[in-house]
This record gives C-alpha cells, structure tokens and sequence, in this order.
C-alpha cells in the first residue's frame, strides 16, 4: 500500500510540475478509479498549463467548457467576436449537444505546490487533496431541477456519450479570455446493460451431486433386492419346514402303535 | 452347533454395534439440520427472493430423518437382542422409509446447491435491491428481504456487490432508478465506514479512491455458508446412509436366519 503511493507520488507530481501537453486530461486512473461514470467525468485541474500567460499583479480565474463530440460540427467556439467568454448554460446547449456549456469556475490551481496526492490516505487532508486536484463534471444532480439555484449548474452528464472539454483563462477584472487550451480527447461515459441479459443457468451438474445420486440410488436398489429376497426365503423356508414337520409326526404316529401291539 | 451360535451372536453384536452408531449419527443431524435451518448467516431472504430455498427444504428434512434413525435404532437394539420378528420386521420397514427419505433430502441439497450461482444473486441484487415499485405483498416482503440482507452483509463483511462495486456501474438496476448516478454510483453501504456508520469521505467513495471504498465482492460472503449448509446436509447424510446400508442388510440376513 505505501509502495502505491509514493509510486503515484512520483508519477503525479513529475507530471504536475513537468510541461504539460495544452488539453485537458482525466484525473489519473490510480486515484480515482471509478472514472469516468455513467453520467460523471472527472478531469484534472489544469496544473502549470497557462503560467506564461499569468502576469503578477492581476487576478484570473479558469473557466471549463463541455460539449459533446457531436456538436464540434455545429460549433465549438467559447467565446465570442470581442474575446468575451460564452456564458452558456446547460439548457440552453441541450446538454452541450449545440455547442459547448459553462460547467465550472474556479481559481488558477497553483503550479508551484501542488497538492500531495499521498495525502489521500489521510482522512483529514482527503478532502482538501481531492477538491483541489480534481473537478468532477456532472456532480451536482439537483440543480436543473431546483428554480432557485442561480449559479452556475453542472448536471449529471449523458450515458454512453462522448464529451470533450476545455479550460478557458479569463482576467477576472476585465472579463476577456486571456488563453485557452485545446479542446481534451474525446471521453466517453460507460454504457450499461440490462440485468434481464444476465445468464442465471448454472451450466454443468456439480461432481458431489453425481456421485451422491447414483451411489445412493445404486444402494436403494440393493436394499429393496436384499428385503425381497430375504422375505422370499422367510416364506420359502417355513413351507420346507413345515413340509417336514409334517411328515416327521407322521412318521412318529405311525412308529408309537408298534410297541403296544408287541406288548400286548 | 457352537459354532454358528457364535457367529449369531458375533452378528447380532455388530448389528446392537451399527444401531448405537446410528442413533447417534441420526442425533448429530438433527442438531446439525436445526442448525442451518436457524439461518446462522442471515441468508435466508436472499434465497426465499429466488425462490430456489430447496437446501431449506433438505436440511427440514433433515431434522425429522434424524430423529426418527435415533427412534428406529432403538427399535432395531431391543429387536436384536431378543431376536424378535415381529420387531426385526418392523424395523427394517420403517427404516426402509427412512432411508427414502433421507435419500430425497441429500440428493435436493446436493442438486440445489449447483443453481446457486454468481450470476444469479447479481441478477437478485440488480432487479430487487432498494426496488420501490412493488406488484404485490409477497414482491414486497421479498424485496424488503433483499434489500435488509444485502444492506447487513456489505456492512458485516466490507465489500460491495456480487463480484464487485462495478456490477452497479456495469448493470442498470432497480437501485439505479431512484438513485442517481452522480449522487451514488454505488451504494453508501459500499463506503468505508466510520464509528457513527456514515462514509469516512464520501467524494473518495464516489470516485473509488482506494481505502474509501469495499473494493471486493460479497460472493465469498455468500458462498461460504451456503456451501457449508448444503454440503453439509448432503454429504454427512450420505455418509450416514452408507453406514445404514450395511446395518440394513445384516439385520435382513439375521431376521431370515432367526426361526419364529
């Protein structure tokens, strides 16, 4: 177990710290490894992408668009003709299937201390390392539902689709797109099946079962023969007897007047 | 004629020796039966769900076979002993039955067993488990049965679903229709738990970072006890009608030797 985490450690911060191609990636699978969902992706924070468009004194935050893959044809631009980003909402996009949707706000994850992906095994820090190392797109399941809710709604994405998503840098003063990644590879969410497919015949009789069957029907036959048999010769051994018996008192009557005849 | 009367009573000798044994062979399976039928492992509803509770039906059998080899061996003693016909006669009748019986109840265990499968409790578990449309009263109790068992089992033994918590993102399932995905991919019961039984964090437990989350599958949980019950049921009976079989046919040869 310790072995794993200094492993992702390693792997986690090289790749934090080191140049990162300009697209989205999805959070490593070693963390979280229900990723993505049926209807949720979760993507990592865009760590070391826009440091050479920060300047010192202003202050940025990060946009994140979604859209699905089918909508690149229709149109998959976020900002409009004076460099203003979209303001699009989920319904308004038909859940990014006519161009890309806000799904996310949030600060420029800082590149010089990232968090420390072995603190996940601490109950204390867990919470802290997950909120700032990844975005979970399609958390929030009450919101497009809810009339109240006014700020930005991130709702459960569609099954079996494929999205694609991208981070947007804004001067948070000015309100204008200041740079923007590539759009990520195509993520697509899980697909499920029917419980109704799933097979229940259990296929071939068990070893235990055979033997138990034949042996215990083999020595069934056996007894019933034995009972017949030893019944047939109950029945045939007292007629013998019996036969016998018979004759032997015959034969003794016929013996006893003798000695009166020779005594008289 | 010495001789023979010693080898009738070498035999009646073993057969008073074979009947003690199976009194009390016929004593332990009834404590056995009454055992598994008092359902240590809380299994049951899962079992009266697929409507396939046969090792049940094996193991009450059970009881009354035990109980009446104890009876008939004491019979089967006091008729050796005083080399009775009559007695032999009914002994061997009665026993006869009895070994019917039993024979029923090791070869259903014994069948019901092999359709106890994976698949079949993940179908169980994927179509009745937290279902809250229910057609009648006996879906309902069945359902209600499933969702108690499955909800102490992930619990007791900290593990989630047949194979594992992605037989929930795999299948569709009744517990899918009233809770969201994104909310719970799986049920919390799946978390890992604190002292005051709610998930230590339940982001972890929804992403699947390892140590929140029961990562292995109850069907270990299942298996065990189900095979102990049904192996247990069929194999001790087994043995013990073996052992009744050469009792039977000694006492048949001895009540056709014994002259009335």
């Amino acid at each position: 177990m310790c072995s794993l985490w200094v492993a992702l450690v390693f792997c986690c911060l090289g790749q934090l710290c080191a140049d990162r191609s300009l697209k989205p990636q999805i959070a490593v699978p070693q963390l979280a490894t229900n990723n993505p969902t049926l209807t949720t992706v979760a993507l990592e924070k865009p760590f070391c992408m826009f440091d050479n468009s920060l300047y010192p004194n202003k202050s940025y935050v990060i946009y994140l668009y979604a859209m699905k893959e089918s909508a690149s044809a229709i149109n998959s631009l976020v900002t409009d003709d004076s460099s203003k980003p979209l303001e699009s909402t989920f319904q308004q996009t038909s859940g990014g299937q006519l161009g890309p949707y806000k799904a996310a706000l949030f600060n420029v994850p800082s590149c010089a201390s990232p968090p420390k992906l072995a603190d996940v095994g601490d109950v204390n820090k867990v919470a802290d390392v997950l909120k700032q190392y990844l975005f979970r797109v399609g958390d929030d399941g009450t919101c497009l539902y809810d009339p109240n809710f006014l700020s930005l709604c991130n709702p459960p994405l569609a099954p079996n689709t494929t999205y694609r998503f991208k981070y947007v840098l804004v001067d948070s003063t000015e309100g204008i797109m200041k740079d923007q990644s590539l759009w990520s590879d195509p993520i697509k969410t899980r697909r499920v099946k029917l419980p109704l497919q799933i097979d229940t015949w259990p296929g071939r009789r068990s070893g235990g079962m055979i033997v138990i069957t034949s042996i215990l029907s083999v020595l069934v036959f056996l007894l019933l023969a034995g009972f017949l048999a030893s019944v047939f010769s109950a029945v045939m051994g007292p007629e013998d007897s019996s036969a016998e018996t018979r004759h032997m008192s015959q034969t003794l009557q016929q013996s006893e007047p003798k000695p009166q005849l020779s005594s008289e | 004629m010495a001789k023979s009367d010693g080898g009738i009573h070498i035999l009646q000798g073993l057969l008073v020796f074979g009947n003690v044994v199976i009194g009390m062979c016929g004593i332990a399976l009834t404590a056995e039966c009454i055992f598994f039928v008092s359902d240590p492992s809380g299994l049951y509803p899962l079992l009266e769900a697929t409507e396939n509770d046969d090792i049940y039906a094996a193991a009450w059998i059970g009881i009354f076979v035990g109980f009446a080899l104890f009876a008939l061996s004491v019979l089967g003693i006091i008729g050796v002993i005083k080399s009775n016909r009559t007695l032999l006669l009914v002994y061997i009748i009665l026993m006869l039955i009895t070994y019917a019986f039993e024979m029923a109840s090791c070869i259903t265990a014994a069948t019901h067993r092999d359709f106890l499968t994976p698949n079949l409790f993940m179908k169980q578990m994927l179509e009745m488990y937290m279902k809250s449309e229910t057609d009648n009263n006996n879906d309902k109790w069945m359902t209600e049965g499933v969702t108690k068992t499955w909800d102490k089992l992930m619990l007791r033994n900290q593990c989630c679903g047949v194979r594992g918590p992605s037989d929930w993102q795999e299948y569709t399932s009744a517990f899918r229709a009233t809770h969201s995905d994104s909310d719970f991919p799986w049920p919390h019961n799946c978390c890992v738990m604190d002292a005051r039984g709610s998930p230590i964090n339940l982001d972890g437990c929804k992403l699947g970072v390892p140590g929140y989350y029961n990562s292995n599958g109850c069907y270990d949980a299942i298996s065990g006890p189900m095979n102990t019950h049904a192996w247990g049921v069929a194999w001790f009976g087994f043995a013990i009608l073996c052992w009744t079989f050469c009792v039977l046919l000694g006492t048949m040869f001895y009540w056709s030797k014994i002259e009335y």
